[in-house]
């Protein structure tokens, strides 16, 4: 079994074993990021529109194209039939596999070469032919790698990504009877191109992809930097074309704009080496064009998935995801990898084969943000996942940590039991900044296991004075309800007193509503809604009566009652109309802070000076939410700057439970993140959610970093005047 | 006729995609450049026969493998985008395409007035021409690969140098 075929858990345990692929794949995410950015600059200055006009323009297009499918479809076959083209319209892998065979079979054809097709990949064409006595040669070389060493791609641009130069020096050896230097990359690409030269004089057909098939001529347009697709489709007599149906395009204009996004999203190039157009056989010659729905239908027309249909496949959902970067396509994936991976597998392979990889996503959304087509990927990841839970593809942890979330009173006893465990251990010396200095098995010692505190953040509340005011913010007078959230208020309840005294100080009152828990945020993540639903109900009941406004310091929350509450309620309009009640008057802290609850500039600019760099928690970062960016509330505040730190917006890992399910994935990320905040040189870090703050401190404690995690309320909250003594 | 704004930016962006700009004038120019490159005459593609009634054409019976890496090939382009640094080859038949798929050294001539200023000129050009259609290739750059370790390697299938002239 291949390296791309095996379980989901022997790819997991595979990939994470490979001590060379995480640099790598971050060297790659680096400087793809940053000539993608340059590039994207560059096209917004000379078109005079963003990058997000740009791409949903041209998602306007893929969309208005695929309602109206057919029609275009018959525009499409008419124009290429009449230039000599034949066009079958095919709906499963197995009918397209049985065509090109037929086709081989009748034209005595025994060697088709192959330039890149993802179609032909995802129908498993090579290994079929193959069963029928036809040798597919891939030309591409990153694919013709794959192919000599039995892999599938890793990565939908890049598909040989994964192979270290040792590694592509032996295979290349054997097959072509050479001796490479595994440092003179340029001795084998030149022997590489003897080697497929020789395929290309023997084939009796070529087969192709295409990226874009133009419906006013029934023309086909194919990209590539080799220029393998154009000997493919001149030495041999017969030429195939695989694609699915979705590639459609109306016109030529339309084309042109789908190239202002494809190569620069791709391979951060203004425009890739060929672009290639054909219409109709050449003289004397055949062309097949075979067009694939394979589930594509029935994807266009899910609500919540249909729009991956968009997808140009360049592949720039991998480049910027954090988890990606840790295990690579073969274990991110199926066939099709990276975010986009998660997704259409479902529909062309199975729900099976989407299904393992799902518990890797950190939903951080970065995918979402560089989607040249604007797919929600994030949102359709949750609904796969989703999907997958239903199906009973949860692990029985997983299930068994959620049921126990949504009970509030026994998590209270276990979580007493465990503070008075932590006391013990801290009187006989068995903690260490605030962590629990206890042997773990290996794969988990990359994070401490926090001591849990007596009180809770809302005892800590209740049992104090309120906070002396510095100055009236517009709330002043107000009553503010404290959405204190589960895991601050019970793993770092500092947080939840530092949130009031800072809503204290612009002249609000503080009340903690009875019976509040959590939102349901970490069982709707794992595509649990069940359990998820229960604990938004028992969040609404607690919040909902009266018309105070809510406020809370985790950024999370918030989005998951503005957002996913009304998913989770769709069919429960009651429900539904009961969470507008809430998530209508609900603010993070830091909007807070800068809106209602607005504390005058440098008002807390007192208090001991340290050095200190931001982690802007990244879902609300890559979804553009104003308070994300904690680091200019907290200069405002207190007139100090913020050491420049790299990937500011990057995950840290936590990822809800995914630092759970997939454990290295978790510390590969915040390794990653750690090495920044060092870089930086900052004294303290803030972050702003606290799921990530307990999660950073949790991993500075095991690498014993010099810096100091805080949520920023902490940090600004030092800075008030002491509450009086009750 | 091109503007002189036009050919450097042109110029530039061809740069930017490894390949390399050559200022000649004439299509004599052109074939004295493509001649001096190697002790083998050029190989011509029909269009650039056409322009300068020399060099060698592919075997019309088998006009790929009669030319399989030759030293230097020279052909004409249709038209050329000042942005991108592309050149577009419409090629219907083997025969045309046979000098840009498998020579070494690329040497494409293209006239002044048929420098445009974007892809999307170029498109709507497309678009009114079906029978150009029919095969073209907008060339930006050598043929390249980064497939080893993302290690940039310029002249993996296709031509691994390509020059442009943009002549009077």
């Amino acid at each position: 079994m291949s390296a791309s075929t095996a379980p989901f858990k022997t790819r997991y345990r595979r990939s994470v074993s490979d001590p060379d692929l995480r640099p790598r794949l971050l060297e790659f995410q680096r400087s793809w990021r940053e000539s993608r950015d340059a590039q994207v600059r560059r096209l917004e200055q000379r078109r005079e529109r963003s990058f997000d006009e740009l791409r949903h323009d041209f998602a306007a297009v893929k969309d208005a194209t695929l309602e109206r499918l057919d029609d275009y479809l018959a525009e499409f076959r008419a124009n290429a039939e009449a230039a000599g083209a034949t066009v079958v319209e095919l709906r499963t892998a197995a009918d397209a596999v049985q065509y090109i065979a037929a086709v081989c079979k009748s034209r005595g054809i025994d060697l088709v070469v192959k330039s890149k097709s993802m179609v032909s990949e995802e129908i498993e064409l090579n290994h079929e032919l193959e069963q029928r006595n036809i040798t597919a040669i891939e030309t591409d070389l990153g694919e013709w790698l794959l192919q000599l060493a039995e892999e599938r791609p890793s990565h939908l641009v890049m598909p040989a990504i994964h192979q270290k130069r040792q590694y592509v020096a032996e295979i290349l050896g054997k097959e072509l009877g050479e001796d490479f230097d595994p440092d003179d990359i340029p001795a084998m690409v030149a022997s590489a191109r003897g080697g497929l030269r020789r395929h290309y004089l023997a084939a009796g057909a070529g087969l192709t992809g295409a990226n874009a098939l133009i419906a006013e001529s029934g023309s086909i347009m194919v990209v590539t930097n080799e220029g393998n697709m154009r000997l493919a489709t001149s030495l041999p007599d017969v030429h195939f074309i695989t694609a699915g149906i979705e590639k459609l395009i109306p016109t030529w204009a339309d084309a042109e704009r789908q190239l202002q996004l494809l190569p620069r999203s791709a391979t951060a190039q203004t425009l890739s080496t060929y672009t290639t157009c054909i219409t109709g056989a050449q003289p004397g010659k055949e062309m097949h064009i075979i067009l694939l729905d394979n589930g594509r239908r029935a994807m266009r027309d899910h609500d919540v998935i249909g729009d991956a249909l968009r997808c140009i496949r360049c592949g720039a959902c991998a480049n910027v995801c954090p988890p990606y970067q840790i295990v690579g396509g073969h274990t991110f994936g199926h066939i099709y990898t990276g975010a986009i991976g998660l997704v259409n597998t479902t529909f062309h392979h199975s729900l099976a084969d989407a299904a393992g990889p799902q518990g890797l996503c950190v939903s951080c959304g970065a995918c979402e943000t560089v989607c040249p087509v604007a797919i929600p990927l994030p949102k359709q990841i949750l609904e796969v996942r989703k999907r997958a839970h239903e199906s009973g593809h949860a692990p029985i942890w997983e299930r068994a940590a959620l049921r126990l979330w949504a009970r509030p009173r026994l998590l209270n006893s276990l979580f007493g039991i465990g503070a008075w465990a932590s006391a013990l251990a801290r009187a006989i010396g068995l903690v260490r900044r605030d962590h629990l200095r206890l042997p773990l098995p290996k794969r988990l010692r990359w994070r401490s296991i926090p001591t849990l505190p007596l009180r809770s953040g809302q005892t800590l509340v209740r049992s104090r004075a309120p906070q002396s005011v510095i100055a009236p913010a517009p709330a002043s007078g107000q009553t503010v309800d404290l959405f204190a959230q589960c895991l601050a208020d019970r793993l770092m309840p500092s947080v939840v007193d530092s949130s009031a005294r800072l809503i204290e100080a612009g002249g609000a009152a503080v009340n903690l509503p009875q019976d509040q828990h959590c939102c349901g945020l970490p069982a709707f993540d794992a595509g649990d809604w069940q359990t998820a639903r229960r604990m938004a109900r028992q969040t609404i009941e607690a919040l909902e009566s009266g018309d105070h406004q809510i406020v809370t310091p985790a950024p999370s929350c918030v989005i998951a009652m503005r957002e996913h509450w009304p998913q989770l309620f769709a069919d429960e309009p009651k429900w539904r109309e009961r969470t507008a009640a809430v998530s209508g008057r609900v603010h993070d802290l830091a909007a807070w802070l800068d809106g209602d609850g607005r504390l005058p500039d440098d008002s807390l600019s007192g208090g001991e000076r340290e050095s200190w760099s931001a982690h802007r928690f990244c879902q609300a970062s890559n979804r553009g939410d104003a308070g994300a960016r904690i680091d200019l509330l907290v200069q405002r505040l207190t007139g100090e700057s913020a050491l420049p730190i790299e990937e500011p917006e990057v995950c840290c890992g936590f990822g809800g439970l995914t630092s759970m399910a997939a454990p290295e994935v978790g510390e590969g990320i915040l390794d990653r993140k750690l090495d920044c905040v060092a870089q930086s040189g900052c004294e303290t870090l803030l972050t702003n959610n606290p799921g990530c703050a307990i999660h950073l401190r949790a991993g500075a404690a095991a690498r014993e970093s010099r810096h100091d995690t805080l949520h920023y309320a902490d940090f600004l909250a030092a800075r008030l005047p002491k509450s009086r003594t009750p | 006729m091109a503007t002189t704004d036009q050919i450097s930016q042109f110029a530039d962006a061809l740069a930017a995609a490894q390949g390399e700009f050559v200022e000649l004038a004439t299509w004599g120019e052109v074939w004295e450049f493509g001649a001096s490159l190697s002790d083998y005459e050029p190989v011509v593609s029909p269009s650039a026969y056409a322009q300068l009634q020399r060099g060698i054409l592919p075997d019309s019976n088998d006009p790929l493998r009669s030319i399989a890496d030759r030293a230097v090939g020279i052909t004409v382009a249709t038209l050329a985008v000042a942005e991108t640094g592309s050149v577009l080859l419409v090629e219907p038949a083997p025969i045309d395409r046979a000098v840009s798929l498998l020579t070494r050294h690329l040497i494409v001539a293209v006239r002044g007035a048929d420098l445009v200023d974007n892809l999307a000129d170029g498109f709507r050009w497309l678009a009114r021409q079906p029978r150009a259609a029919a095969y073209a290739t907008f060339v930006t750059g050598p043929s390249r690969t980064a497939d080893i370790e993302r290690s940039l390697t310029i002249g993996v299938q296709g031509p691994s140098r390509l020059s442009v002239a943009v002549i009077a």
